[in-house]
């Protein structure tokens, strides 16, 4: 039967921990941006979570690799989790990149590189979820999804390159030599804030999953 | 039984059916067409204006079009018992998707040699002193689309909502080479000096065989049961 | 099973006969388990299995817009079968198909489709040809060719397995009989 693993209890409170932590700091603890005064604070968020939403992007494609190669449910469960909790993520990242923007550049929405990639990152992740809800048989679903989540994970950078070259109106990348570490370690500390959190969510939905395969299974033989 | 021989086995059965079914192509061209005027009339009777967005829409009439002539060639399996028939034949079963794939290619690139001089028309360009950058641009772009088109077309084949789930699962992927078809149309038809095109076609040419291998490689898994 | 022999397998609805003939095609990919299909491991030589093994469903894979010439003519490209001149005529005529060689598939009658489909399966040398509900939707008449094919496979050295519910000359005479229950392939007596 099934036993909650404290484990996965102690995550999702050490991920919340952090989380409030991290608010803290961003929002009260580090300066305010010179130029851009408080809406900047809006990154403390906006960039961990593409982080994480890339991550889980990446762990989806290396969920869907191992069920193509061991053809074990677990695999695909994985993935799946990875890709309902990352398409929580991406939305966020658009989000407050959007509520950033209408400050800054005073519109909800311009055509830069950075935020149309991401806007495409959330067509495939949606791709991918469509194609599972459409599909039945848990084997199909799992082989079908695999493959999509191959396709659109290579799909990633050659669509963000070429968004790139198509307009470049974004802020440069952010690297650590252009920010000051203060922002950087609020970055890191989101971040890993966000990846506990990503990882609290991404076991429980794992964990519900597999509930719902062991009941699909009974439901089969239930003629 | 080579692979080649099954490949141009499939090509040749899927022409034929389609010359069989003659109203599909004129069908498909008209509707690439409307979707032309459609989008001038949207747009209003600005001729510069359209003008400048004149490869955009004739590329997106392509690709409205491409997937439309996807799901046909696709319908014609299954109301042969789905992929059943090819997927018994001996050997390699990548010789299905390349056959769609240079059938796929055949037919919209024979759609696209009616299309650009009717957009020529509609929107008064000089496509003729650029024929041969043009043709080169359409069969870079055509290949794009197909490759990856023929492969989400297969895999969808068996699915329920598959007519709204190509198209959700193509059009993100196909940005690219639609980006770079629209960019290097443009550019030749301004008169613009190659060496920007150079950046879109290199583009296009990562993509295509990018792509193609990686399709290619996981076919097999997209239809087996 | 021995070369030449024919089995018959009957099972109810949804008890696995598809699945089990799909799985020995090399259509399906089992889930779990493995065997060997004319001496080749269907883990890993399934293109080659294909090479040796036909299948045909009640649905039958023609194409509606082709003639039955075309549609024989395109399954012998598929699977390398040689056709030297008249072939496909000879075989259309033995099937009594001559008339219809030149019309589409899309005029044709259940019974029709049927007689293309089994002929399509005489264009190369088969160790094992497997039939699901061959008899579905026919007449006595058709009913009568389906085994009059059975037993020109047989004849020719080739193995058979029938998935069927209903009775007829071929699953009477079948060598052997099994019958899938619970999950279990379980035989029968010798015929039914």
């Amino acid at each position: 039967m099934d036993r909650r693993s404290p484990l996965v209890a102690w995550l999702g409170i050490a991920a919340l921990t952090l989380m409030l932590i991290g608010s803290i700091v961003g929002l009260f603890i580090v300066q305010a941006d010179a130029e851009m005064g408080d809406v900047q604070r809006l990154m403390y968020v906006h960039v961990p979570a593409a982080w994480t939403a890339f991550l889980a992007f990446f762990l989806v494609f290396i969920g869907s690799v191992l069920y193509l190669v061991q053809r074990d449910q677990r695999f695909d469960r994985f993935a799946a989790a990875c890709a309902e909790v990352g398409i929580v993520f991406i939305a966020l990242t658009l989000a407050t990149g959007m509520i950033w923007g209408k400050p800054t550049w005073g519109v909800w929405w311009t055509w830069d590189a950075r935020l149309t990639s991401t806007a495409l990152l959330l067509a495939v992740f949606v791709g991918y979820l469509a194609i599972r809800g459409f599909t039945d048989d848990p084997d199909s679903r799992a082989r079908w999804s695999a493959v999509v989540g191959i396709l659109g994970f290579i799909q990633v950078p050659i669509v963000y390159l070429s968004v790139v070259w198509w307009r470049t109106l974004h802020q440069p990348p952010s690297s650590p030599r252009s920010v000051s570490s203060e922002i950087l370690w609020t970055w890191m500390l989101n971040f890993v804030a966000f990846l506990l959190m990503f990882a609290y969510l991404v076991a429980q939905r794992s964990r519900l999953a597999r509930v719902e395969a062991e009941l699909e299974a009974l439901e089969a033989y239930d003629v | 039984m080579s692979m080649t021989g099954r490949v141009a086995a499939i090509v040749w059965k899927d022409l034929l059916i389609e010359v069989r079914t003659k109203a599909s192509f004129h069908s498909m061209l008209f509707f690439a067409a409307l979707v032309l005027f459609v989008f001038s009339f949207a747009i209003g009777p600005d001729v510069p204006l359209l003008k400048r967005i004149a490869a955009g829409l004739l590329w997106i009439a392509i690709i409205f079009t491409g997937i439309l002539s996807l799901s046909r060639t696709y319908q014609a399996e299954e109301a042969a018992g789905g992929l059943e028939g090819l997927r018994m034949a001996p050997g390699d079963p990548r010789a299905i998707y390349l056959g769609k794939l240079f059938g796929n290619i055949a037919l919209l690139l024979a759609m696209e040699m009616i299309l650009f001089p009717a957009s020529a028309v509609l929107f008064q360009l000089e496509i003729a002193r650029h024929a041969l950058p043009l043709a080169g641009i359409a069969i870079l772009g055509t290949v794009g689309f197909s490759v990856v088109g023929t492969f989400y077309a297969a895999l969808t084949l068996n699915l329920r909502a598959r007519e709204i789930l190509l198209p959700l699962l193509l059009i993100p992927a196909l940005i690219p080479p639609l980006l770079g078809a629209v960019n290097s149309t443009q550019l030749i038809l301004d008169g613009n000096p190659l060496g920007e095109v150079v950046v879109w076609v290199r583009l296009m040419v990562a993509y295509d065989v990018t792509f193609f291998v990686v399709c290619t490689w996981i076919f097999p898994i997209a239809v087996e049961e | 099973m021995a070369a030449g022999s024919s089995v018959v397998l009957t099972g109810a609805n949804g008890s696995g006969k598809t699945t089990l003939l799909r799985i020995v095609s090399t259509l399906l990919r089992p889930s779990s388990g493995t065997g060997a299909i004319c001496g080749l491991p269907l883990d890993g030589a399934a293109d080659r299995i294909r090479g040796r093994v036909g299948y045909i469903s009640s649905r039958g894979t023609l194409y509606d817009d082709l003639t039955a010439s075309e549609n024989l003519r395109f399954a012998a490209r598929l699977t390398g079968a040689s056709t030297p001149d008249g072939r496909i005529e000879d075989l259309l005529a033995s099937a009594g198909l001559s008339r219809a060689q030149n019309q589409r598939v899309r005029t044709f009658s259940t019974g029709m489709r049927r007689r293309l489909s089994l002929t399509a399966l005489l264009l190369r040398p088969l160790e094992l040809v497997l039939m699901d509900e061959p008899y579905a939707g026919l007449d006595t008449e058709g009913m009568a060719m389906v085994d009059h094919m059975v037993r020109e496979f047989l004849n020719a050295g080739t193995t058979v397995i029938i998935a069927s519910h209903q009775d007829g000359e071929a699953t009477r005479q079948a060598t052997d009989a099994y019958r899938i229950e619970g999950g279990q392939l379980m035989p029968v007596g010798a015929g039914i």
